[in-house]
């Protein structure tokens, strides 16, 4: 650590849990308004269909029923749950509205296609079964190579053979030398195709909504959404209103993953509450979470690397092929990042890609945390060690080889700022025990160990792909403690105590002197939202910069009183003092009190406020470490260790930091190995869809021991140093268990997850 | 949100006599609730929809635990964590300990009853295994009548049992294992907390080095448990009792069942499994009968 | 059906409220007596996030008829501390940063209390075991087993 700090670095306890453990906490779903109606979604039992008829006739007669809506009596604005069609940049061209409030014609089973608004729940889901629909089945798609074929029927009409979006070039930046003429060169080349699969956000609190509509006709909408100022944009197209008639507010959000960025039933309860003109409160249940909501997109990857003898990567190229849903989601974005990340990762001269998004009549998918990472990695990781194997070198050398330096360009085609992604592999190999434990010779036994690695770089935030802006205001009351007026409501990723950290490390106070006041539209700066890891690096920035701000007029109000000039002045302790005599000082309470209650004619409430675009992206790096055991009896694997090591720049709160990559452990080992999104091929039905069968790590499910290494070098641009670690967290969990089964027991599993039965099943193919 | 339960009336009777009247009267869209861990999920997805619930909770004795040195009895509300301590401690019945112990939900044990689970027969049911392993006989109460089943003949198919429209488990009654005898219990999850892809119970009793007795049961790799017939006379018939008979009897039971591909495991790996587990469950049993 | 009368004990007191049979405890706690605490999230008794304690003991109030509750205590999330002091747990679960989302918190915190008042002693293995019904998808869990071997230190002295 390069410099001395009071609160950053600090492992402070965030002051918005302490309602969490007592119950005050409120979520969307525990939320109350006087006169309030439940609202219920009909879904579609079908996985393609058109609509004939729909008689809402009983539904509506149903004593206690108010409302009864379907596509006739919603705006026919088409909308895409990615809603990035706003002044977004270069991904514009990526978005296609595709879906509709309630949708005139089926594409997945649970696709929304009425709703119900009720005094009750009972009432409301009694009348949903009244509900008459008349559908002409249609041929259906599951897998995305039989939708891809000619002649089948288009899920949207405008994408023949279901392909919506071929990118047939990485991004420009990516797309450099001569790929075939690389592999040519190449001294070993390694080629295999993965499957990454279709993960659930599976977070505990379903979604939710409760909508309003008030005298004036105005909206308030609160949800869990993740982008609350571009959703609110979204919202005004699709009800055709004003930005200005809606307010979005973000109250205690269960968990969000990447999941929350898309609207999902809120624009159906909005309809309902303008139907009504009644509070409308709609939550999904696990089931409809589980059919009706994004998940992480799936892709099938076919990836070749080609090296010289010595490990350099000469070549590399990547196939994806995209499993979107019915509707495009998040699904184009996700399979351009795969190719960004993937190819952007390692330094090689000649790579290029292409990526295939295919419609399918199944769940819509999205950008669950890493959005692309996590699934290229999977792939890409795997390949690496392949290379590593056909070269006879350590694959920890040959990442150290090849990953980038300071300055070289990232996998968003900007100059690397900081990247400490060597130390991340040479302290994570150190601490599990690599150099003892990697590719030691056939064990014979009932139990056989391994280890295996993955490293990654990601991002803070989406400059240049996005317009990276967040604001913050900062305003002292008379005692000197302030409200932090910030976007995001409380996630649960700690942001709050990050953004008190940062904000009181610039002005000289403590972070349990901050309020926050956040999770409205109205009564926040914009901001781009929480995704893409951006909070801190993002938020941070405009905090930093509005603490600045207060911090100078804090300064100039005290250099009146203390008659010395304001670049005299520092604030330390909540004193503001003159840096050449510090027993000279008054304390930054009194000066606000002065400012609050002055009668000199100098009346002022000192405070900050900032707009801050992030020009930058400096990615954060990271390690992954883990050391399995299999039973050769039963094929099953633990994970005995696992060590995640991150280089997020400066840790505001390494404690949060920690929590972090302990709950990317978590969703990495259960995409690894236990979590598997099962479709019922004849009937287009998820059969996973709760928690009985889709199973994610509980308590004994996870490694024996976990080891998180935080390399806590500041980066340059990052406020106080800081880089983003929300998704870094889990994004290489996956590819390391992948690359320690190898090692243990020599069969290489590419299609997640990584079960017993694939193992038994490798294992008898390669005895044969 | 969870989807609201459908409307039923619910009675609570205080004898067995009154609650089996109530089966009768309401056959065939009545159901017996205990704890409900199982049936309010099935009734909140729809899976059943019972009009009328009979709840256990009043009827006295239906939690009294029984454990002497003929048998261990239980009645039909006792809850898996009670049977759990109380197995602890007594390590004559390790099979039943194991196959209550894995069940990982501490909320589960401490509410729902042993009983519940067997009524549910689902073919994966880990108590049905082990308690038929230890040749368990469920005392049975219909209206005015009373009769004793083995568990290894109360399941017909998914979900179905012998019982009557009128009838109720009121006792297990689990023989107590004699003295050169062993029992074990094993079975394979995707984690922790999760229904078997493939359980295995076994006891057997020794004489001079030869199987005198052997029970090996099979669950979630047929409708309802199987007993391993073949590989059971195998053991019976073997000239001595050692690691090659088991193998063989191991290999046998694999071959006995055919079981399906789901979405928790495969045909193939399952059959493997059977394999296993019945090879590690006879190993365990035989070095507790020693 | 029709609505009837029953007694529910729930945090030390006694509420009389009249509700159909098919109300599941969950609901009740929720909708009749506005303590939003207790969660509702898988509906099948996986997730535990539901975990109430019923005569002490962790149960799962979305898989309980709320009238079969009747003559137990009922203990929730918002039962725990008293006048203001939280419980030893509920600080260390905000002490060692075992909260992130907080959704699958009560349920953690209720059984984990559970735990605790029979074995005050417990090993990490006693910790995860006992939350083995308890899901989180935010934590990994690490540092929720911490603060709950944290607070049997802190209740014992």
């Amino acid at each position: 650590m390069n410099e001395e700090f009071s609160s950053v670095g600090k492992r402070i306890t965030q002051v918005d849990v302490a309602a969490k453990a007592t119950g005050e906490a409120r979520y969307t779903p525990d939320l109350k308004l006087p006169g309030m109606l439940i609202g219920k979604v009909l879904h579609s039992p079908y996985p393609h269909a058109n609509i004939k008829k729909i008689d809402t006739s009983k539904a509506l007669a149903l004593p206690g029923v108010e409302a009864v809506i379907t596509f006739d009596d919603t705006p026919k604005k088409a909308y895409a749950r990615s809603y990035r069609d706003s002044p977004m940049n270069s991904s514009g061209h990526l978005q296609h509205s595709d879906e509709y409030i309630l949708n005139e014609k089926v594409r997945y089973v649970g696709d929304h296609i009425a709703a119900v608004a009720a005094v009750d729940e009972k009432t409301a889901d009694l009348a949903l079964d009244l509900i008459e629909v008349e559908y002409e089945i249609l041929p259906y798609y599951i897998d995305p190579q039989e939708a891809m074929q000619p002649g089948t029927v288009p899920i949207h009409d405008w994408a023949p053979n279901n392909i919506p979006i071929v990118m047939d070039s990485a991004p420009p930046y990516l797309a450099q030398g001569d790929v075939e003429k690389g592999f040519a060169e190449s001294d070993v080349v390694v080629e295999e195709t993965f499957f990454a699969s279709k993960q659930v956000g599976a977070h505990l609190e379903t979604q939710a909504c409760l909508a309003n509509v008030d005298a004036n006709g105005r909206i308030t909408c609160y949800s869990p959404s993740q982008l609350p100022h571009l959703f609110r944009r979204e919202l005004a197209k699709m009800f055709r209103t004003t930005v200005g008639m809606i307010n979005v507010v973000t109250p205690f959000v269960g968990g969000s993953f990447g999941i929350r960025l898309s609207c999902q039933n809120e624009p159906i309860c909005i309809a309902l509450a303008l139907k009504t003109r009644k509070p409308v409160k709609l939550v999904y249940t696990m089931e409809e979470d589980f059919t009706e909501l994004d998940t992480r997109t799936p892709d099938y990857f076919t990836i070749k690397m080609g090296f010289k003898k010595d490990g350099t990567l000469h070549a590399y190229h990547i196939d994806t092929l995209t499993w979107s849903g019915g509707y495009l989601g998040r699904a184009q974005l996700a399979g351009g990042i795969t190719l960004a990340w993937g190819l952007g990762h390692y330094r090689c001269p000649n790579t290029n890609g292409k990526v295939t998004i295919v419609y399918t009549n199944t769940t819509p998918t999205g950008a669950m945390r890493g959005f692309g990472n996590p699934e290229v990695s999977w792939a890409a990781e795997q390949v690496i060690d392949m290379g590593a194997e056909k070269l006879g070198m350590d694959p920890v050398e040959v990442r150290l080889k090849n990953i980038k330096k300071p300055g070289e360009m990232s996998n968003i085609g900007l100059s690397i700022e900081s990247t400490w992604e060597d130390e991340c592999l040479i302290q994570g190999a150190e601490a599990i025990g690599w150099k003892e434990k990697f590719g030691k010779p056939k064990q014979e036994g009932k139990v056989r160990r391994g280890v295996g690695c993955a490293c990654m770089h990601h991002c803070s935030g989406a400059h240049p792909l996005l317009l990276e802006h967040s604001g913050a205001i900062i305003k002292f009351n008379e005692d000197g403690s302030a409200s932090l007026m910030v976007n995001p409501g409380s996630p649960g990723t700690h942001i709050w105590g990050a953004l008190a950290q940062i904000a009181a490390e610039e002005l000289g106070i403590y972070p349990e002197d901050f309020n926050i006041v956040a999770g409205t539209t109205d009564g926040s700066l914009f901001d781009l939202g929480s995704h893409a890891s951006r909070s801190t690096y993002v938020t941070g920035g405009a905090v930093r910069q509005a603490a600045r701000q207060a911090k100078s007029r804090l300064l100039a109000r005290a250099a009146k009183t203390l008659e010395v000039s304001p670049d005299e002045l520092d604030i330390k302790d909540r004193q503001i003092f003159v840096k050449s005599s510090p027993e000279r000082k008054v304390s930054v309470a009194d000066i606000c009190f002065n400012g609050i209650f002055n009668f000199e004619g100098d009346c002022e409430t000192v405070m900050g406020a900032a707009s801050f675009e992030s020009r930058w992206n400096s990615p954060p790096t990271a390690a992954f470490f883990a050391e399995v055991e299999v039973d050769m009896e039963t094929y099953e694997v633990k994970v005995i260790n696992f060590v995640n090591a991150q280089d997020c720049g400066t840790a505001i709160n390494p404690m949060s930091v920690e929590g972090q990559c302990e709950g990317g452990i978590q969703q990495g080992v259960g995409y690894a190995l236990t979590e598997d999104y099962s479709i019922n091929r004849d009937t287009g039905k998820a059969e996973t869809d709760n928690f009985t069968t889709y199973k994610m790590p509980g308590t004994l499910d996870m490694p024996k021991s976990t080891e998180v290494i935080i390399i806590n070098k500041p980066d340059p641009k990052g406020p106080f140093g800081a880089k983003g670690v929300g998704e870094p967290a889990m994004v290489g969990v996956a590819p390391a268990i992948a690359n320690a089964v190898y090692d243990a027991v020599g069969v290489r599993i590419t299609d997640l997850p990584i079960t017993p039965e694939k193992i038994f099943a490798a294992l008898k193919m390669k005895s044969r | 949100m969870a989807r609201p339960l459908k409307s039923f009336e619910y009675f609570e009777p205080s004898t067995i006599d009154e609650a089996t009247r109530l089966l009768s009267t309401y056959q065939p869209t009545v159901k017996v609730i205990a704890a409900g861990v199982d049936l309010i999920p099935r009734m909140r997805s729809r899976k059943i929809q019972p009009q009328y619930l009979v709840s256990m909770m009043n009827i006295p004795g239906l939690t009294n635990i029984e454990n002497d040195e003929e048998s261990l009895r239980f009645g039909s509300m006792t809850t898996l964590m009670s049977l759990e301590r109380l197995l602890k401690d007594d390590k004559t019945y390790p099979a039943l300990y194991e196959a209550i112990h894995q069940l990982s939900s501490t909320q589960v044990k401490n509410t729902a009853t042993l009983v519940g689970n067997l009524c549910v027969a689902t073919p994966a049911s880990d108590m049905s295994s082990a308690l038929c392993a230890l040749g368990a006989k469920l005392k049975i109460s219909g209206i005015s009548t009373e009769r004793t089943v083995p568990i290894k003949d109360f399941y017909l198919g998914v979900g179905q049992t012998v019982l009557q429209p009128d009838e109720i488990i009121t006792e297990v009654i689990v023989p107590r294992p004699s003295a050169n005898s062993g029992n074990a219990f094993l079975n394979l999850l995707r984690v922790k907390c999760d229904v078997a892809k493939v359980n295995v119970g076994v006891s057997l009793v020794l004489a001079n080095d030869r199987c005198k007795e052997v029970r090996i049961v099979l669950g979630a790799v047929a409708p309802i448990i199987v007993r391993a017939k073949q590989a059971e006379e195998k053991l019976l018939k073997a000239n001595s009792f050692d690691k090659k008979a088991i193998e063989e009897a191991a290999q046998t039971a694999a071959m006995e069942v055919t079981p399906i591909t789901d979405l928790r495991s495969t045909a193939e790996y399952r059959k493997e499994m059977v394999k296993v587990l019945v090879k590690q469950a006879l190993e365990k049993a035989w070095s507790r009968a020693k | 059906m029709a609505e009837q009368r029953v007694i529910l004990n729930v945090n030390g007191r006694n509420y009389d409220i009249s509700i159909e049979p098919e109300m599941t405890l969950v609901e009740v706690l929720r909708d009749k007596l506005d303590l939003t605490g207790t969660k509702i999230s898988c509906g099948e008794g996986e997730c535990g996030a539901c975990t109430v304690l019923m005569d002490g003991k962790p149960c799962l109030s979305c898989c309980t008829l709320a009238i079969q509750a009747q003559g137990k205590s009922i203990v929730t999330i918002e039962g725990l501390a008293e006048k203001g002091q939280l419980h030893p747990l509920q600080k260390s679960f905000i002490d060692h940063g075992a909260i992130q989302c907080g959704y699958c918190t009560p349920g953690m915190i209720l059984t984990s209390k559970a735990l605790l008042d029979e074995n005050p002693n417990p090993t990490p293995e006693d910790v995860k075991t006992a939350l083995a019904g308890n899901l989180c998808r935010c934590t990994g869990y690490v540092k929720i087993v911490d603060a709950v071997m944290a607070a049997a230190d802190e209740i014992k002295k």
